[in-house]
């Protein structure tokens, strides 16, 4: 097969992206469980952590903009070098919302509502990242469908967890002390962003599905 | 069938200019980009015993440019000359099926392919100026129609159609030979858009040339398809990704493998061996 170093160039990043998924979400499982077990120094490692995801990022980057300067794709092979330029985005921002977890953790000192199951909205984040990159990595259209209506679960998981918090509020027996409600609003408001932020990660899950269905199938019926 | 030899007609210009040259006017043209001007109907063409091209059918839309690529021998120069009959200067070439030009079939016997050849022009790849002053280079064709009236405006009007105006208005009477490569390549398409005609063919019309010179041929294509239309056949896939807008794949064999929009050829081809070829998976 002629342009043979190219074609290795090309399996070479497909590799590393999936490699950088695999970090990534090694990182967002980091961040629930430092929520799970209020684990400062674990939200740490995930908090220092970061800085080798964008330095894997940029790396990336950079090796999408050569090829399409150096090697001037087209047809599958663009479609796969576009693909690959937008999903190393989704991901590093993946990253970057398992560092909030981390951040979240290191502040969280109680269950305030233990009724929200952070836990299963992660699991979900982590089963949605997981077929996006598995239908990357095998051509598999199908698997970009199965994620994008896992989205929809989740979406309603989440909708769930901040009706859980706000009812709480509103209807549950509280502590009427002036001193309590500082603390309570933090506690309230962090758990109100971690269900945001793992909404979050399901959007960008979505967003690899969509594109790698757009460089399977040349088919943007995912991309909005 | 129409052989090379049919060439010579009893009535080389009436009824060929008649319908080859109904609407030689600008004004006559049809507007809408979209229309077909030139259609290829089961053209098959042979040299001698040899079949150069298979069945070959497409309409090549007006005022815009259409593409040819595919490997060597592949049958895309072959295809760009049947387009203006240069093919019937090869004593062994036969070709089959029709090309029409706005509806006339090229090939029929009451077409005189020198009236056909002022409407669809030709640009080679080496560039190929006359041993004669720039002025007469673009004026010869102009005069060989009698149509000398306004004889400077016209050539003016060449030139500044070929981007070529600024750069010799102080000397169009030195020697079309002295030019750069590029420079004579563009009075080369300024001698064939001196007479008017409504397509051009180009084989490979920058492949001599350095990288600033192509990029003005280039810049210069996408400029003449406002008026006319062009039909070029390249090796530089890159360069049809530019500058056309309908590309045609012909692969070996002569066969045309896919014809699209450039943008659908490049983005997503429908056929795996155009795939193959454009990606660089076979040469």
């Amino acid at each position: 097969m002629p342009r043979n170093e190219y074609q290795t160039k090309l399996e070479d990043l497909r590799g590393d992206v999936l490699y950088m998924s695999e970090v990534v979400a090694e990182r967002l499982r980091m961040g629930l469980d430092a929520l799970a077990q209020k684990d400062a120094q674990l939200a740490e490692e995930v908090i220092t952590g970061d800085g080798e995801i964008n330095e894997m990022y940029l790396e990336l980057e950079k090796d999408c903009i050569n090829l399409i300067a150096l090697q001037q794709p087209v047809a599958g092979d663009l479609r796969f070098i576009a693909a690959s330029f937008k999903i190393i985005t989704d991901l590093e921002r993946i990253a970057d919302l398992a560092t909030n977890l981390g951040q979240y953790a290191k502040n969280a000192q109680r269950d305030v509502f233990p009724d929200v199951d952070i836990q299963r909205l992660g699991d979900v984040t982590l089963e949605m990242l997981d077929r996006a990159m598995t239908a990357y990595s095998g051509d598999r259209p199908q698997m970009c469908y199965e994620v994008a209506e896992k989205d929809d679960e989740l979406d309603e998981l989440c909708e769930i967890a901040s009706e859980i918090v706000v009812r709480d509020l509103i209807e549950g027996e509280r502590s009427n002390n002036d001193e309590d409600i500082p603390i309570l609003m933090k506690d309230v408001s962090r758990l109100l962003l971690t269900i945001r932020d793992l909404e979050r990660v399901g959007d960008h899950a979505v967003n690899i599905a969509a594109r790698t269905l757009y460089m399977i199938e040349n088919n943007d019926e995912l991309i909005y | 069938m129409t052989s090379a030899d049919d060439s010579g007609t009893a009535d080389p210009v009436g009824s060929t200019e008649s319908v080859v040259d109904t609407s030689s006017g600008l004004s006559d043209r049809a507007t809408t980009r979209s229309d077909t001007i030139v259609e290829a109907k089961g053209v098959d063409v042979f040299y001698g015993e040899d079949q150069a091209l298979q069945d070959i059918s497409m309409e090549i839309p007006e005022k815009q440019v259409t593409a040819m690529i595919g490997p060597s021998g592949c049958g895309k120069s072959t295809f760009l000359r049947c387009i203006n009959r240069m093919n019937d200067q090869i004593d062994v070439c036969r070709v089959d099926g029709e090309i029409e030009f706005r509806g006339k079939n090229i090939y029929d016997d009451d077409v005189d392919p020198v009236v056909l050849r002022r409407r669809i022009g030709m640009v080679f790849q080496q560039p190929n100026p006359f041993p004669k002053s720039i002025y007469d280079n673009v004026a010869y064709g102009l005069k060989i129609q009698g149509k000398t009236e306004d004889m400077d405006q016209k050539v003016e009007n060449a030139l500044k159609g070929a981007a070529l105006w600024d750069e010799v208005k102080d000397k169009l009477h030195t020697s079309g030979l002295d030019l750069s490569g590029g420079q004579q390549q563009r009075l080369c398409i300024a001698r064939a858009i001196a007479v008017d005609p409504q397509v051009i063919l180009m084989d490979e019309p920058a492949s001599a040339l350095d990288p600033i010179a192509t990029a003005q041929i280039e810049d210069l294509i996408e400029e003449l398809s406002r008026d006319f239309t062009v039909v070029i056949v390249t090796h530089n896939m890159q360069q049809a990704a530019r500058i056309s807008d309908k590309t045609a794949v012909f692969l070996t064999g002569g066969e045309l493998v896919e014809f699209d929009d450039t943008n659908r050829i490049f983005e997503n081809p429908q056929s795996q061996r155009v795939e193959d070829y454009i990606t660089g998976k076979f040469g």
